[in-house]
């Protein structure tokens, strides 16, 4: 063991660097808890989309709180965006807001905010939060809009802009941007709780300042992100080096004829990872591309999984990992592409594409693939009851967790951007505020990845209107790709969503971006896919497959003829040891005999079957720009740009 | 003379408190028996007994209230030890128990289980139905669908029913009927319903406590209604009360009703046992602490309120009932110090426990814990602790410190036990931050009240840091919680849904429901031995601006409810999201969701003397020796003089450095401190912190 105090270039005592490393943790701690308990939507205060952050006078990650990974490793550049716009004129009180993706941030759909923390006069620390917010005034009710095809599609952009001015707020701007934007109530007590934490963070921090001395805390830093990355570093060190590559796909298509491909190299060296997206496709005139910010951090996210969930993730760990793509494609666009969906769409791809090239790397650690983001519909709608606009996001129908060599995956990890960091608001809560029936919200059987541990389950989600039309925005993503499988596990199923009449019981399948209103004779269904498998199906423990059989996650076939494990008929059934050992023997010899051709599962583009084998003649199939010509068809909701 | 007693089981001890009428305390600590735990409190009340020349019976004659502070319940989820248990959903709804909130605390790692779930897939049985949001029908209840559920759950031997259906909150006609058609199909199984449970919104937690409720019911009744007759036998002439998580207690038949009221209802006394003990400086503002052999237990009273939280969770379930707010970390005496793979020292939360305990324990745990820094740095006399009933080695604390901590930071012995107090400090005082700072609540004019068997050792120290002035150690600090079990009321709390608003807000429909809880409770408590002039009640609202998710509990006046009540809870409201959050938007729509009553049936207590009261006097008398201990401002080690508290004067004061050596503690006077003792074991210190300091920044 090599020690913190010992090795640092700069000595500090143990026991004070300690002590400042809880405290500045409890600080982004507390700066959470103020904003889930004071935000308006549910969105912040309940399924809690935001991480807080502190960063030193070089705008280098100190402490975070990190809600959602997607925001672990990408903050630091909307700190250095700020210090390059203003330069000097920063002052003691001043509170800056930001969501240019442009301006190192990940998409339009968050707003960072930061205030500087003054000692002696100077900047010593910085506080932030990234929180994403309910709507950005694109020209549909959305934040994360799949349908722009530029950066003024997807809503009102604000650069570095000062809400606060030593200390006080500067009512033009915030109403300015306000008043862009629809709920604008809602939107305005999140926006206050936000600068209320980080005000409240930077409090703290200047208190920790006049405790401590600026000098003491420099050091401390040095010593904190030397400890991190020497703890990174010898975890890397573990790991077998060298050059590993992985490929994965959008469900969205840049045009019909052309696949929208992300692929990645990562080359393990002696105690740092590079990661390239190299040679992924180009950018697309959809709100799917990566910001700089994005790319950054969905690459190291697969890396974070994988070492000590212990290390803190300062930028001592981060800088081990060095991501790069090259500008205008996919992976990292140039202005001015639309980014709307990026921590997601693609970010959910790239690190898809970098888990199945770690999957080559065989760590300890490594998970197969997650859900990507779907099925999580933008709803809105005027309610007649009282004519009130309203907007909601449930989350409840993501998808599941990949398996890893130590657990079975959860379910409703929704995404990889968030790793089951989100909550999902109760169906009564949903129920309650909208005028939406939820119907069903159930694991969907079948739809996890089998192995020796099984990916979470997906979820079959579907709900009507019950007063007046709702209009649903939303993309999908790892559907048709879905989430691969690994060391000999399989991937998830796929999935979908579509619409039923509920007169004639006809299904109409939707594509994977959507705009569509529905009606009260309407039932909107989504099914999500389940994450991946690990390891051999055969190697799963025969007690845990009858538990799944007689849970209904699969049949008594699967586990025959792809566990090995025979089960008796009935609800409660009994392992069969003798049929089981030779149906596992004869799994096994097939496996020696041939082995499969890569660690992972599948190597083909659009590989689920979910779509043709749900299909039923006389169900119907839309394409986008069927979607849109059947909307402008018919009556649509009213749709209104005011909140 | 009457006694009331307290009856606290914990992971070690037993605590048995006892208090006559002018406030006299007698306590035992018996060793825990998890297996059979009446036997350690059957033996504890024999010896509290013979301490005070009586045998159980004549004892027990005279004992009122006698109240419980059971583990049955909490010790069964955490050990999975519940029967086979059904769950009867709403058709399209049955993983709601499975998909919880979609939430994994820790997102980085991968390798991390989910905790298994109390009910089985296949287990969880749906029926078709369904309610709205408003509580109209939208479609009946199908009764083929129950009475099949119920030949399934026959046929796979379940021992106890759950029903937990969408929107029974609204309507539990449903939920009713199912549990009619269930009792006639299974009629020696008993059922719970979600609507009697937790009648509120939100279908994972009310699905949850409904659960946790059915896999504790047959233990707890089993437990609770033994004892109850052993204690009826014994020559108890009173019904046992049973403490609640809500802060109060009831009695075994409420508690049955919601058997998971019972799960953390021992911290939950605490703070009714500082409300008592700070009579004695007249304080209503505090901060309690409760620090133990594994956890550190924080609640801040503001103005002799008790926080109530509804996040209360125990095996990763969130039991949903709302109850006293108690923060709680895992920093105690046997808490652990380690240097982590990356050099750095860290205390905690792994704990040594009661066995094999810190390395003084010499019963093979090597580990460096908390008890052991006290030890070295000489806080901590190795022959007074517990009363002599334990040696400690100071040798293996050190060895332990030595070899785990300070070699392989470069640190000497000293440094070593010096930086572990030192952090284990901080992260308390973080702890204390939580429930004050962080909720917009300066810490620095509240009164601390240290409990615990090591809370007296740290509460100097953790004052001074947080600037607080006056800290009370009481004579009751090691039973705090069996203690407060004898000061508290009985308190029943109920809650009825009804979501309205503020700019158009149902009065009528308020002001029936709330005379429908009221009702209840006047009769439940009636049952329990109240008439009215002994009941006290108040109501409450969950209230939050439009929109909003969280909810702040705002009181309501009583009596009828009209514009003007209203008017009353939206001021209210504001101001209490003021002072929580630090703003408020008085513009905006406020809206309603759960009404709540809560009856209380009110405990007579004693009068508490007050330190002001006492006459100032030397304490030398009460000087038996001193031993060599560090503080950091005095350069190193000196000689400290050491204390008796059993032979304390009443307003016997003196000024730190200073030890006072008691039964179950030791209080630590820090240099410049001072201290003032009672002369019945409760002392105040003061940390010489300005009160002017106390008011400003």
């Amino acid at each position: 063991v090599k020690l913190a105090a010992e090795t640092s270039p700069v000595r500090i005592d143990p026991v004070t660097f300690s002590v400042l490393l809880n405290r500045l943790n409890s600080i982004t701690t507390e700066m959470g808890v103020a904003l889930a308990n004071t935000a308006s939507s549910a969105l912040l205060a309940l399924t809690l989309d935001f991480s807080c952050c502190i960063y030193d006078r070089q705008g280098r990650q100190i402490a975070m709180k990190d809600a959602l990974p997607i925001h672990t490793n990408s903050m630091h550049l909307f700190i250095e965006s700020i210090v390059t716009y203003f330069g000097d004129d920063i002052q003691e009180g001043d509170l800056i807001a930001c969501n240019d993706p442009y301006s190192g941030n990940t998409h339009i759909g968050d707003l960072a905010t930061a205030c500087p923390v003054f000692h002696d006069g100077r900047i010593v620390l910085w506080t932030a939060i990234r929180a994403h917010q309910v709507d950005v005034g694109a020209p549909v009710a959305t934040s994360s809009y799949a349908g722009a095809r530029d950066v003024w599609q997807e809503g009102l952009t604000v650069p570095p802009v000062k809400l606060y001015e030593a200390g006080r707020p500067r009512r033009d701007v915030i109403d300015l941007y306000l008043a862009n934007l629809r709920w604008r109530d809602l939107l305005e007590g999140d926006l206050m709780a936000q600068v209320g934490a980080t005000q409240a963070g930077a409090r703290k921090c200047r208190e920790l300042c006049a405790e401590f001395g600026a000098g003491r805390l420099e050091t401390f830093t040095e010593a904190a992100l030397d400890y991190a990355a020497r703890r990174t570093a010898s975890e890397i060190r573990s790991m077998p080096k060298g050059e590993y590559l992985g490929e994965a796909w959008l469900d969205f298509d840049a045009d019909p004829d052309r696949a929208v491909v992300v692929r990645c190299a990562v080359r393990i060296h002696e105690d740092t990872i590079d990661i390239s997206f190299e040679g992924s496709s180009p950018q697309v005139e959809k709100g799917v591309n990566a910001s700089f910010a994005v790319m950054q951090a969905a690459g190291g996210i697969p890396v974070m999984m994988a070492i000590d969930p212990d290390i803190p993730h300062n930028e001592g760990c981060l800088r081990r990992v060095r991501v790069t793509a090259p500008p205008g494609s996919i992976c990292n666009a140039t202005y001015p592409a639309a980014t709307a969906l990026a921590t997601v769409l693609p970010g959910d791809v790239m690190q898809e594409a970098v888990c199945r090239a770690l999957a080559h790397a065989v760590l300890p650690r490594a998970t197969a693939g997650s859900a990507h983001w779907s099925n999580c519909p933008m709803l809105s709608g005027t309610d007649p009851d009282h004519g009130g606009y309203w907007g909601h996001q449930p989350l409840n129908g993501g998808g599941g967790g990949g398996a890893s060599a130590g657990a079975d995956g959860w379910p409703l990890i929704t995404c990889s951007a968030a790793w089951g960091g989100l909550h999902t608001a109760p169906v009564e809560h949903t129920e309650l505020l909208h005028p939406v029936l939820i119907e069903e919200w159930e694991v969907e059987p079948n739809s996890m990845g089998l192995g020796e541990h099984i990916g979470g389950p997906g979820v079959r989600f579907s709900l009507r209107p019950t007063r007046g039309p709702i209009e649903m925005i939303y993309a999908n993503d790892g559907l048709e790709n879905p989430p691969c499988g690994i060391q000999g596990g399989t991937p998830g199923a796929g999935g979908g969503s579509y619409v039923v009449d509920r007169k004639t019981g006809r299904r109409t399948f939707l594509p994977g971006e959507v705009e569509i209103t529905i009606g009260p004779d309407e039932l909107w269904v989504g099914v999500s896919s389940g994450g991946g498998g690990y390891g051999s199906p055969h190697r799963r423990e025969a007690e845990r497959v009858r538990c799944d059989v007689r849970d209904g996650l699969y049949g008594a076939d699967v586990a025959r003829e792809v566990f090995g494990v025979v089960l008796s008929e009935g609800e409660e059934p009994v392992i069969d040891r003798e049929a089981s050992d030779e149906a596992r023997r004869l799994l096994e010899a097939a496996e020696r005999e041939s082995p499969n051709p890569s660690p992972v599962m599948p190597l083909t583009r659009a590989a689920s079957r979910w779509r043709a084998n749900s299909v039923r003649p006389g169900d119907l199939s839309l394409t986008v720009d069927q979607m849109r010509e059947r909307a402008a068809g018919r009556p649509a909701a009213e749709r209104r740009s005011r909140g | 003379v009457t006694w009331r007693v307290g009856v606290d089981i914990g992971g070690t001890f037993t605590d048995v408190a006892v208090v006559d009428d002018q406030g006299k305390l007698v306590i035992w600590k018996e060793d825990t028996t998890p297996a059979h735990p009446e036997r350690a409190v059957q033996d504890g009340l024999s010896r509290v007994a013979s301490l005070l020349g009586l045998d159980v019976g004549a004892f027990l004659s005279k004992v009122s209230p006698f109240v419980h502070g059971s583990t049955v319940a909490t010790n069964t989820i955490i050990q999975r030890r519940g029967p086979r248990l059904g769950l009867v959903c709403t058709e399209g709804f049955r993983d709601v128990l499975y998909l919880r909130d979609g939430f994994k605390w820790d997102r980085f790692n991968p390798g991390l289980e989910r905790p298994a779930d109390f009910v089985p897939r296949y287990l969880r049985r749906s029926v078709r139905e369904r309610i709205d949001a408003r509580g109209n029908v939208v479609r009946p209840l199908d009764e083929d669908d129950v009475r099949a559920v119920a030949a399934a759950l026959r046929d796979h031997r379940v021992e106890t029913v759950a029903v937990a259906l969408l929107w029974s909150l609204a309507n539990p006609v449903h939920e009713l009927r199912v549990r009619e058609i269930l009792q006639e199909e299974l009629p020696s199984v008993p059922v719970l319903l979600s609507s009697d449970v937790l009648p509120e919104l939100g279908e994972w937690v009310r699905t949850s406590a409904t659960v946790l409720s059915a896999f504790v019911f047959l233990a707890s009744q089993s437990y609770l209604r033994s004892l109850e007759r052993w204690l009826a036998d014994a020559g108890l002439e009173t019904r046992p009360l049973i403490m609640q998580v809500n802060g109060g207690c009831a009695t075994v038949e409420q508690t049955l009703r919601v058997p998971v009221s019972t799960i953390a209802s021992g911290p939950a006394a605490a703070p009714a046992a500082a409300l008592q003990v700070g009579r004695r400086v007249s304080a209503r503002d505090m901060i309690t602490v409760d620090m133990g052999g594994t956890s550190f237990d924080v609640c801040l009273i503001k103005d002799g309120e008790v926080p109530r939280s509804r996040a209360i969770a125990v095996a990763h379930q969130p039991i949903g009932i709302p109850g006293v707010e108690v923060h709680s970390i895992g920093a105690g005496g046997g808490s652990i110090a380690w240097i982590d793979a990356g050099g750095a020292l860290r205390i905690g939360p792994q704990s040594a426990g009661a066995r094999p305990g810190p390395a003084a324990y010499g019963l093979g745990g090597g580990e460096p814990t908390v008890t052991d820094a006290n030890i070295v740095l000489g806080y901590l006399a190795p022959e007074a602790f517990l009363g002599g009933r334990r040696a400690l080695s100071p040798e293996l604390s050190e060895q332990a410190i030595r070899t785990r901590v300070a070699r392989p930071l470069g640190l000497d012995l000293v440094q070593a036990a010096a930086g572990i107090i030192k952090l284990v400090n901080e992260n308390m005082v973080n702890a204390i931050g939580v429930v004050s700072v962080e909720r917009g609540i300066d810490p620095r004019p509240f009164l601390l009240v240290a409990g615990g068997g090591a809370g007296a050792l740290h509460a100097g120290r953790l004052a001074a840091q947080l600037q607080i002035r006056r800290v009370l150690i009481p004579a009751e600090a090691g039973t705090i919680s069996a203690y407060g079990m004898t000061v508290s009321d009985v308190r029943h709390d109920y809650a009825g849904a009804l979501h309205t608003i503020s700019t158009e807000p149902d009065t009528d429909g308020v002001g029936t429901l709330l005379e429908q809880l009221e009702v209840r409770a006047l009769e439940e408590l009636a049952e329990a031995g109240f008439g009215r002039q002994r009941v006290r009640l108040q109501r409450f609202v969950d209230a939050r601006y439009v929109g909003q998710v969280h909810e702040l509990l705002v009181p309501v006046r009583l009596g009828q409810v009209d514009q003007a009540t209203f008017a009353e809870i939206v001021q209210s409201f504001h101001e209490s999201h003021s002072i929580r959050y630090g703003w408020a938007s008085e513009q905006r729509a406020v809206e309603f969701l759960h009404w709540r009553v809560t009856g209380f049936g009110v405990i007579d207590v004693h009068e508490e003397r007050r330190f002001d009261e006492l006459p100032r006097v030397a304490a030398e008398g009460a000087r038996r020796s001193a031993r060599r201990a560090y503080f950091d401002e005095l350069g190193g080690f000196s000689s400290v003089p050491v204390y008796s508290s059993a032979d304390f004067p009443a307003g016997g004061a003196l000024r730190g450095p200073a030890f006072v050596d008691a039964d179950t503690t030791t209080v630590v006077v820090f240099p410049d401190q001072h201290l003032v003792g009672d002369g019945r074991g409760s002392f105040l210190l003061e940390t010489g912190m300005s009160p002017a300091g106390a008011g400003g920044g």
